[in-house]
């Protein structure tokens, strides 16, 4: 698949890069999707099943149909049967979003079970179609990183594209004005002679149509099969991204690239023997920028703890001990990773003030 | 009587009205999915009532899921009430799992210390698990929905190598652990079934539980934080300190759950999959029984019968087990719009000329977010 020659120190090298691509783009397209959603005002905790959904009805579209373009259509319109229960559960009837979320993922890990057992019992596992990558003309020729940064497949490019469009379309537009208020102050919204429930299924239907993409770059761009459970936790990075992000896309796009890069990470060094020094300078250096990030916001308390890490990573560095952890430890890692950031940032006072409050009129 | 009283029985023959019809439109909708993959719904539901309810073997099995499903459910109501949603009970019971296998792996005692210590061992585990959210949020302000769903997702991993590495039993492929002795274990109630002495847990938990919130002062203070934390911190009632302590009780519960699917399952041993979806079935429980404490109990009967009887009738009519998740969510889905409905039209019918705007029930309000303490 990736056939240059890989140029780096131990793990980090142009094939990591571009594996942190390749996996940050699922935890990118969800997140830009609930970006929307949650400036809209609806937290969106289904996103999970809303991935595991997509991902399912790609492959049976793109299984029935023969054509990996009509199943990325199936995945879209499999996150969005349950963008529409969970519009109608969180705007039409007010319930608690982060119940119907949560029964949002439960009903979808059982449909998709429930179909796939039923439809693909007595056949072999089949391999679909899978989406060509693409390489971008000349920029692919540049030595060393260009291959990994210039091919790859569409949705690839669509994820990193879709950060300035929708930073245009949340801060540039009328739109966006109408969705970040139906967040922020939905009254507001609501006088000005817009309907809040209007905005708020757009970016309910935002959310539910990227993570069905994001779903479907799981199962027929990545791998072309489908097994139960395959969005395996990915939806709630992307919730974890958006809150990262800080509710910006850029932010967005920053913690999408941690976290598909801590992922990345995990799979390369999980392979090896032991833990290799370059991780552990990784460690220390990444903590040390964090550290540098946080200096400038004065986040006296959490400081400390960076700056332990930094020491940590160095003494790891020095002492090269020969750890190993098994697998699983390894797949737990990225999660692992993402409770540390969120423990890390204090992010609170940047939420839209609205997240899921169900808007009733003349009752504020 | 008092119009009160009268009332509140109103109120209470409307809510076990409403359930009733949810729990009947949630299964007709999946005869519908039955019917769709050519087996007749007769077949099916006589399938499902004989794997649910007949015979010694069926009714134990059934009552011996009903515990776990209870004990979560529970720790759901006490975290609610006191304002907390926290949905870690996958990691919880996983951790309790591990920590009661530690207690019963390397210590040998006789029976009636060996056991009881396991359970505790089990509870504080889940408990624990529960503290780390509790402590995010309230030092750190971490939403601990989030928190507890990443947890999850470490701790399923921890599982996986916990049986596949440390604890691992050599003599077997299988990732489990070693056969864990008797005296750890729950004696069987009725021979030749999966019933086992846990059973005595679901009544007393029930009452312990629904006697804590409604009859002593730290249930009153949990439930002052979950209906108002202003009100909560202008009594002097701190609501990150006793939402802090919902939380670990909430998860000692799920550890408690955890170590009766350990220390009373079908095999002796602890396995990669022992948490077998029962976290996440527990909130829809405690959801259908309106997070009230005695409504635990018919509600974890239905999900229990449910997962049993969708068991044989995967074997029996070869209907995918998996169309009981689509059951529990839609059950939950119909739970809250129907709630949600039934607030609304009673608040329009009553807010008449002069009359106080009703307060809406915590469940009907938006969760706070990050409120950081």
């Amino acid at each position: 698949m990736i056939s240059f020659a890989a140029i780096g120190v131990g793990p980090f090298d142009t094939n990591l890069l571009s594996q942190a691509l390749i996996l940050a783009t699922p935890i990118l397209l969800a997140g830009i999707g609930e970006l929307i959603s949650e400036r809209a005002g609806v937290i969106n905790v289904g996103l999970e099943g809303m991935m595991l959904s997509g991902a399912f009805f790609a492959y049976l579209v793109d299984w029935k149909a023969h054509s990996a373009a009509i199943g990325l259509l199936g995945g879209i319109g499999g996150g969005l049967i349950f963008a529409v229960i969970m519009g109608l559960l969180a705007i039409e009837a007010g319930a608690d979003q982060i119940v119907a979320g949560v029964a949002i993922t439960l009903a979808a890990i059982g449909l998709t079970g429930f179909l796939f057992e039923q439809i693909f019992q007595n056949l072999q596992q089949i391999t679909v179609h899978t989406v060509h990558s693409w390489s971008i003309p000349v920029l692919t020729k540049i030595p060393s990183f260009g291959p990994a940064l210039f091919n790859h497949d569409p949705l690839v490019f669509l994820a990193f594209i879709l950060v300035p469009i929708a930073w245009f379309l949340l801060f540039k537009t009328r739109w966006g004005l109408a969705i970040r208020a139906a967040g922020e102050l939905p009254s507001a919204v609501d006088s000005a002679g817009i309907s809040v429930r209007r905005v708020r299924w757009m970016g309910v239907l935002c959310a539910g149509g990227l993570a069905g993409l994001a779903g479907a770059d799981l199962s027929i761009v990545q791998v072309g099969i489908f097994h139960e459970g395959m969005s395996a936790g990915l939806g709630y990075l992307a919730l974890v991204a958006v809150i990262f992000g800080r509710w910006k896309p850029v932010g967005v796009l920053a913690a999408a690239l941690v976290l598909g890069g801590t992922n990345a990470l995990q799979l390369r060094v999980g392979e090896q023997p032991y833990i290799q020094s370059a991780f552990w300078g990784a460690i220390a250096l990444i903590a040390l920028i964090w550290l540098g990030f946080q200096a400038r916001h004065r986040n006296a308390p959490s400081m400390t703890l960076t700056a332990l890490l930094v020491v940590a990573g160095v003494v790891l560095l020095i002492v090269q001990p020969h750890i190993s952890l098994t697998q699983p430890l390894w797949v737990g890692f990225p999660y692992a990773v993402a409770l540390l950031v969120l423990a890390g940032s204090r992010t609170a006072a940047r939420m839209p003030s609205a997240l899921s409050v169900p808007y009733r009129r003349g009752q504020s | 009587m008092s119009d009160l009283t009268k009332s509140k029985i109103r109120q209470g023959v409307l809510d076990v009205a409403l359930m009733l019809l949810v729990v009947v439109i949630a299964l007709a909708i999946a005869l519908v999915f039955i019917a769709i993959y050519g087996v007749s719904p007769g077949r099916a539901i006589s399938a499902f009532l004989q794997g649910a309810f007949s015979g010694n073997f069926n009714l134990g099995s059934t009552l011996s899921k009903m515990v776990p499903l209870t004990l979560v459910a529970l720790g759901w109501i006490v975290a609610f009430r006191g304002g907390r949603i926290q949905v870690g009970f996958p990691g919880q019971i996983i951790t309790g799992g591990i920590f009661s296998s530690i207690v019963a792996l390397k210590i040998s005692l006789p029976i009636w210390l060996h056991l009881p210590l396991a359970v505790l061992a089990g509870m504080l585990g889940g408990g624990l698990c529960a503290w780390v959210a509790a402590w995010l949020w309230a030092k750190r302000g971490v939403n601990e929905i989030l928190s507890t769903l990443l947890i999850n997702l470490v701790m399923a991993q921890i599982l996986d190598w916990w049986v596949q590495s440390p604890f691992h039993d050599p003599s077997t492929p299988l990732p489990q652990t070693r056969a864990l002795p008797t005296s750890s274990l729950y004696p069987v109630l009725l021979t030749n079934t999966d019933l086992h002495w846990d059973i005595i847990l679901l009544p007393v938990a029930v009452i312990v539980i629904a006697f804590v919130l409604a009859r002593t002062v730290w249930g009153f203070k949990v439930r002052v934080c979950g209906a108002n934390a202003l009100v909560a911190r202008h009594s002097g009632i701190s609501p990150t300190r006793i939402g802090t302590q919902a939380m670990f009780w909430s998860g000692a519960l799920a550890g408690l759950a955890g170590a009766s699917l350990v220390l009373a399952g079908t095999t002796p041993a602890m396995g990669e999959v022992f948490e077998g979806g029962v976290g996440f079935n527990g909130i829809a429980v405690a959801l259908l029984a309106r997070n009230s404490p005695w409504g635990v109990i018919p509600a974890a009967l239905l999900f229990a019968a449910l997962a049993q009887g969708g068991q044989v009738m995967q074997a029996t009519v070869n209907i995918s087990s998996e169309l009981v998740g689509i059951i529990q969510g839609l059950m939950i889905m119909l739970v809250l719009a129907a709630t949600t409905m039934l607030y609304l039209t009673q608040r329009r019918r009553r807010k008449g000329p002069g009359e106080r705007e009703l307060v809406p029930p915590p469940e009907l309000r938006g969760a706070e977010l990050g409120a950081t303490p």
